[in-house]
């Protein structure tokens, strides 16, 4: 939203009109409110730029000259929803108490945020496999916080003893985030439940974690 | 595993009841009918494999596979249902070569619980890594819901999770797997990993050498997890 705004201006010299900044705004918020009902119903595939400017009550022009094509649309749906769950995962991680059990937090706060909105995650991971898109979206710096969140529990961890000091923690941070990840497909597919995926989570971290701790 | 076989067995078609007459009894129509619906496939399935090596699968059109393999756009239709199912058949006609060898060497392999899982994943990169992008676009193509779900998920591949899961439980009896971990939990964490790093490979361009190393770390960290306390 904000580049948005700062682009706007920029297009538009110094005593840019903010009512036209501000049409633009709501242009944008409105055809992603569409995108994203469209992305939950139909998919990504599924779901076509003529459809999301007819749900949002425009025409594909008017989409096209806010988005530059429907990954652009769907990446920044996905990039507004990676900030505020890393912000929700690090809210989560404020309460644990010692390494497995911050980490547990984080993963779970991952699950309850998709939960309401696993056709969303669905259409996610299909973009994220994408040969073409897949490694725009994984780089992106929201992403990058979710990892970097699980390497910084990591490394509190051996800074209060509770892990050795050759904790290997960029590839245990990788190897951790990609276990939240692969958890999933079950979620999608086969319908688990918070609990379920908060025991498999929790099991997997331990698993992760044993080789590191001092004993 | 040098030898991709170039035979893919063709049992698991639909079209192909497992109680086929014998082709002997001369102009037999339906025999006849059947010989021809199986020819067609297989010349899509080889003419698929060849296009989605060479130019991708979002890139390949079901209209070049027929031109490719001198059928029909029609009859490559009554054959298959999506272009994905196309891509299904290739890579569970290619991956039942390497399985089939795996049944061969397992019961060879020699080491640690870890060694032998390391084995195993490293026949499997020096395999695939050729096609690793068409991998990738095989497990996205899962998440896509315009498509029915016809086919297994590469990650969920039962054969190779089988094949992890009796690697373990000999561990286990051999006493350097900790009886009391869940073979599957390690099983669906070494799948986790070797999935990622096919993506990996495909981002940053790595080799079937590459792709073995970061596995093999990756296994030596969750044996730390799974040995005997």
């Amino acid at each position: 939203m904000h580049i948005a705004t700062i682009q706007a201006a920029d297009q538009n010299g110094a005593k840019a009109p903010t009512r036209r900044a501000l049409a633009k705004q709501q242009t944008r918020a409105k055809v992603l409110a569409a995108a994203r009902r469209l992305f939950s119903e139909q998919g990504y595939e599924g779901a076509t730029i003529r459809d999301i400017a007819a749900a949002a009550g425009m025409s594909t022009g008017a989409v096209f000259a806010n988005f530059a094509d429907k990954s652009d649309l769907f990446r920044e749906i996905m990039i507004t929803d990676m900030v505020a769950l890393g912000e929700d995962m690090r809210a989560a991680a404020q309460h644990g108490n010692g390494v497995e059990d911050t980490l547990l937090r984080i993963f779970t706060a991952g699950y309850a945020f998709y939960q309401t909105q696993m056709p969303l995650a669905r259409a996610a991971f299909s973009v994220g496999w994408s040969p073409d898109d897949g490694p725009a979206l994984r780089g992106s710096p929201p992403v990058q916080v979710l990892r970097d969140l699980i390497a910084e529990q990591l490394a509190r961890g051996v800074e209060r003893g509770e892990l050795v000091e050759d904790a290997q923690v960029a590839l245990r941070a990788d190897m951790l985030f990609d276990a939240y990840l692969s958890n999933y497909p079950q979620a999608i597919f086969e319908n688990w439940s918070l609990e379920s995926l908060q025991a498999r989570a929790h099991s997997q971290i331990s698993l992760l974690l044993a080789g590191a701790r001092r004993s | 595993m040098t030898s991709p076989p170039e035979l893919p067995r063709l049992d698991d078609g639909e079209a192909a009841p497992a109680a086929a007459p014998p082709p002997v009894v001369a102009g037999a129509a339906p025999s006849a009918r059947q010989t021809q619906k199986e020819a067609t496939r297989n010349r899509v399935i080889a003419a698929a494999r060849e296009l989605f090596d060479t130019q991708g699968y979002q890139g390949t059109t079901i209209r070049e596979i027929a031109r490719h393999a001198k059928v029909s756009v029609g009859s490559v239709f009554t054959t298959f249902a999506s272009k994905y199912e196309i891509l299904s058949q290739v890579m569970v006609n290619r991956l039942d070569g390497l399985y089939a060898e795996f049944d061969r060497v397992t019961p060879h392999l020699r080491g640690s619980t870890a060694d032998r899982l390391r084995t195993i994943f490293a026949v499997h990169f020096a395999f695939e890594a050729r096609h690793k992008r068409l991998f990738l676009a095989y497990i996205a193509a899962t998440y896509d819901w315009t498509l029915p779900p016809t086919s297994m998920p590469m990650g969920r591949n039962r054969r190779l999770q089988d094949v992890i899961c009796d690697c373990l439980e000999k561990g286990k009896a051999e006493g350097d797997v900790n009886p009391d971990v869940e073979a599957q939990e390690i099983v669906d964490l070494l799948m986790a990993a070797y999935v990622w790093i096919y993506r990996l490979a495909a981002w940053h361009d790595a080799d079937a050498r590459a792709m073995t190393a970061i596995m093999d770390r990756q296994i030596g960290l969750i044996a730390e997890g799974f040995k005997p306390r």
